[in-house]
């Protein structure tokens, strides 16, 4: 199975690589736009801060690039960064306008909590999937145990929100729109956890 | 009607727009415990149980209050031991590369990154933004910096600003105990900044820094316990997530310092030289009523 991992120097690129190798993918890396004509899925990976990863984005020609592949209706896997990207606007060292692809924006975690939380949320918390979250994240204990890493989440519609995490208020943890699917955690440092939704996603038809 | 993302400045918590995920939640077997050490009341993650490895020369050591370092194995497969057996996370640090002048060792570390799907965490003398990228595509997750920090406090904001916060983990080594903690230098051995920990911590939060690495350097290898009034201190003045570390040596050190509010623990010689694996320790704790993955 073919998937494409967006190379924008915001990101961990060898590990969700080497995970999607272990899902059962041939990962290739594209650094440039034209790299993302034939590609069958994306994995736009991300742990960085979204004003640096947007502005190496737009400058290489990759978002346009990228917006083409979404439009042509390829499956676009969004980790961490890579779903706050996918938003209208991030808020994070200023306000940044993002990719657009979903509603909603992306903000501090204390802005988007009723009671005070540990922030960053970083370690291993159990998210709540909806039904929008299909085959991609199990209901198990196992299935639903995945690793995070952030400061800033992503306040949408409802509507297309796949998965929660309360932190004493749910945020959100996964969203599907179309052909996005995008987690606030990751996949490619969660284990069993982490490997089967990769796979999910390697054999998902929007 | 305004939608909720539209707000200029004050966007109303998402719970408001998700009433029936809320009802309908899965029971969550992590409902936050310890607190009443820190001033969080909403939910926590789940404890962490974090192997701390130490690289020299390409192998792995551990030592004793930073000293008297023995060999501890090979790199890739200690790592890959770990991650089978359940490590929540790992950190690496390259503890000569400071004194060395020179850049850590990023072929460990992507040697180390090759064998694991869960959080590395990788230090050793990163002084840059480029230094942290390279540490980054070798597969870290996470940048830990002690003394870069204490050289040029500004690299933390540096450091967050591309990479965000929660990536971005200062170390504070500290000898001595309870009046007497003071702020370590490792590579000269002295005291810094006149030995204010607390001071030099915070400052570190409020210039980029997104989680502690709170290091009691005398029990390392003491096996005697944890710290944990080191910890109660720290975790009075930030908010962020603090892996303590130096002296565990017992379950019972583990289940104690989880008690006391301290949910990420950094292990070195505990799981070296014995016969604990994280297996054991793992379930062991889960066990006693410690909220650990499952």
């Amino acid at each position: 199975m073919q998937v494409t991992v967006i190379d924008y120097g915001a990101g961990n690129l060898a590990s969700v690589a080497n995970a999607l190798y272990l899902a059962g993918a041939e990962p290739e890396v594209a650094a440039t736009p034209e790299q993302l004509a034939g590609a069958e899925r994306i994995v736009l990976p991300g742990v960085g801060a979204a004003g640096h990863a947007i502005a190496r984005l737009r400058a290489g020609g990759m978002a346009e690039a990228l917006d083409d592949a979404r439009k042509r209706g390829t499956p676009i896997l969004g980790i961490c960064l890579g779903l706050q990207l996918m938003a209208q606007r991030i808020e994070e060292y200023g306000s940044h306008e993002g990719l657009g692809w979903v509603p909603g924006r992306v903000g501090p975690i204390e802005d988007a909590v009723a009671v005070p939380c540990r922030v960053p949320h970083t370690g291993w918390s159990a998210v709540t999937p909806t039904e929008r979250a299909s085959v991609m994240i199990g209901t198990g204990n196992k299935d639903r145990f995945v690793y995070f890493c952030h400061s800033n989440c992503l306040t949408t519609d409802a509507a297309i929100v796949a998965a929660t995490v309360d932190l004493g208020t749910p945020i959100t943890a996964a969203i599907r729109h179309e052909n996005l699917f995008a987690v606030q955690f990751h996949p490619e440092k969660s284990q069993q956890a982490g490997a089967r939704l990769l796979q999910a996603f390697l054999e998902w038809t929007p | 009607m305004a939608q909720p993302w539209e707000g200029e400045g004050d966007a109303p918590p998402l719970a408001l727009t998700l009433p029936s995920l809320r009802a309908g939640s899965l029971p969550l077997p992590h409902v936050g415990e310890g607190q009443a050490a820190g001033f969080v009341k909403g939910l926590m993650p789940v404890h962490r149980i974090i192997p701390s490895l130490l690289l020299r020369g390409g192998r792995l050591v551990k030592g004793t209050a930073f000293a008297a370092h023995r060999d501890a194995g090979a790199p890739a497969s200690t790592a890959r031991a770990h991650n089978a057996q359940g490590a929540d996370e790992l950190i690496v640090l390259d503890i000569d590369a400071g004194r060395e002048g020179r850049g850590p060792n990023l072929e460990a570390f992507a040697a180390i990154g090759n064998e694991i799907q869960i959080p590395m965490t990788a230090g050793g003398a990163i002084a840059s933004v480029e230094s942290a990228r390279a540490v980054m595509a070798a597969g870290a997750d996470k940048i830990c910096v002690t003394s870069t920090a204490l050289d040029r406090p500004e690299l933390l904001t540096e450091l967050a600003e591309h990479f965000g916060r929660q990536a971005v983990v200062l170390g504070i080594d500290i000898t001595g105990e309870d009046g007497d903690a003071r702020l370590h230098d490792h590579r000269n051995g002295t005291t810094a900044r006149d030995g204010d920990w607390l001071a030099w911590m915070t400052e570190g939060v409020g210039r980029g820094a997104g989680e502690i690495r709170l290091m009691a350097v005398d029990r390392e290898g003491s096996r005697r316990g944890f710290d944990l009034d080191l910890f109660a201190k720290a975790r009075a003045v930030v908010n962020v997530p603090i892996i303590l570390e130096g002296g565990a040596g017992t379950l019972d050190h583990l289940g104690q310092a989880m008690a006391a509010g301290a949910d990420s623990l950094a292990l070195g010689t505990m799981l070296v030289f014995s016969d604990n694996n994280l297996v054991k320790l793992k379930r062991v704790l889960a066990q006693a009523g410690h909220p650990m993955r499952p």
